[in-house]
């Protein structure tokens, strides 16, 4: 097989373990909604049954389809995030907002974040201009430096996310912050050669400081 | 045997679920008490304990199974029931293995789950002289 080949067939495996491990967390938060709405709707059929109808017990009922409603609410977003992400990849080359592609993937790694209680936070240049690019591939290089720190970083740390704008450029800066753990197994999900080339893609380029911290800069136009 | 004297612990970091959980619980006459995280458990533990504790895997910080292992090694009479959205047929058998009493998947129909809390609390009893 031609290296070239060889190439795009890692870059495609490691996608779809992409893909994989977002459809993993998206479907935990999405059985834990479902979970709540079964509990909740099984207890107003449980007071329902006992025969519960005092002023006390109606405000009870209110309650409880308060946080159904809430719950749909929560599911419902998510979703979206998960469809976005989805139809990121209908195209190879679009016109899309950098924040929100990012923010839609946070969103995605929330729960893996939260497994291992490191907090994601965003601080986004609000004016950014739009990006014309390949928002699928930026979405798998983020991942890839993001799913390293929370592989990585000990419990009760913290990785920030930046964006600003440079010259008919856009630049993402990741910082984590906390104890970094020292099992030998940890090795990086996405090697850093794969990340490198697929920034290459897009004309842009990524550089890692021995303090963790990683720059992606990404011209505004790839091609 | 008098279900209403059983003491069950809830351990689930959504909030939302367990308190349900354990509004229905008690419904059943059952005397329920939660926590929303595995450290919590275990100090909870040191102060009352439960008959049967009902236990969820995956949680921010210390994992369910870590829990149930430090359970079995300090308290081995309290009898720990798995509650868990996500598990595996390898976690069931490793929760078996570190002495779990039982393995249920989300959402549990709460007649299962209370029946499961009765036979667990037999065994404890049976167990306990």
């Amino acid at each position: 097989m031609h290296s070239n080949d060889r190439s795009e067939q890692e870059l495609k495996l490691l996608q779809l373990h992409f893909i994989g491990k977002i459809l993993a967390g998206f479907t935990h938060e999405s059985k834990n909604y479902l979970a709540i709405i079964n509990e909740s709707v099984g207890l107003i059929g449980d007071m329902v049954q006992m025969g519960k109808s005092s002023e006390k017990d109606l405000s009870e009922y209110l309650q409880i389809v308060r946080s159904v409603e809430d719950q749909i609410k929560r599911a419902n977003e998510h979703f979206r995030a998960l469809n976005r992400f989805a139809h990121r990849m209908d195209t190879e080359l679009s016109s899309f907002s950098l924040n929100e592609s990012i923010e839609e993937l946070i969103a995605l790694l929330t729960r893996f974040a939260k497994q291992k209680k490191i907090a994601l936070i965003k601080n986004f240049q609000e004016d950014l201009p739009s990006l014309f690019s390949n928002p699928s591939l930026l979405q798998f290089i983020v991942f890839s430096v993001l799913d390293e720190g929370l592989l990585t970083l000990e419990k009760d740390s913290r990785i920030t996310i930046e964006t600003a704008g440079a010259d008919h450029a856009v630049q993402i800066k990741i910082i984590p912050e906390g104890n970094v753990q020292t099992m030998e197994s940890e090795v990086p999900s996405v090697p850093h050669e794969v990340v490198e080339k697929t920034i290459k893609q897009l004309n842009g380029n990524i550089v890692r400081e021995g303090t963790g911290k990683t720059f992606i800069m990404l011209p505004l136009t790839a091609s | 045997m008098k279900q209403a004297g059983i003491k069950v612990l809830i351990v689930d970091d959504e909030v939302a679920l367990a308190n349900t959980l354990a509004q229905r619980l008690k419904m059943r006459d059952l005397q329920v008490e939660t926590v929303y995280n595995g450290e919590e458990a275990l100090s909870r533990l040191m102060q009352e304990e439960p008959d049967v504790m009902v236990l969820d895997l995956r949680m921010p910080g210390m994992q369910g199974m870590e829990v149930l292992k430090e359970v079995k090694k300090t308290h081995s009479h309290i009898q720990v029931i798995i509650l868990t959205g996500h598990g595996t047929d390898k976690e069931e058998e490793e929760a078996k293995m570190l002495g779990g009493f039982g393995f249920l998947k989300k959402p549990a129909d709460i007649e299962t789950l209370a029946d499961k809390i009765k036979d667990a609390f037999r065994e404890k009893c049976t167990r306990t002289p």
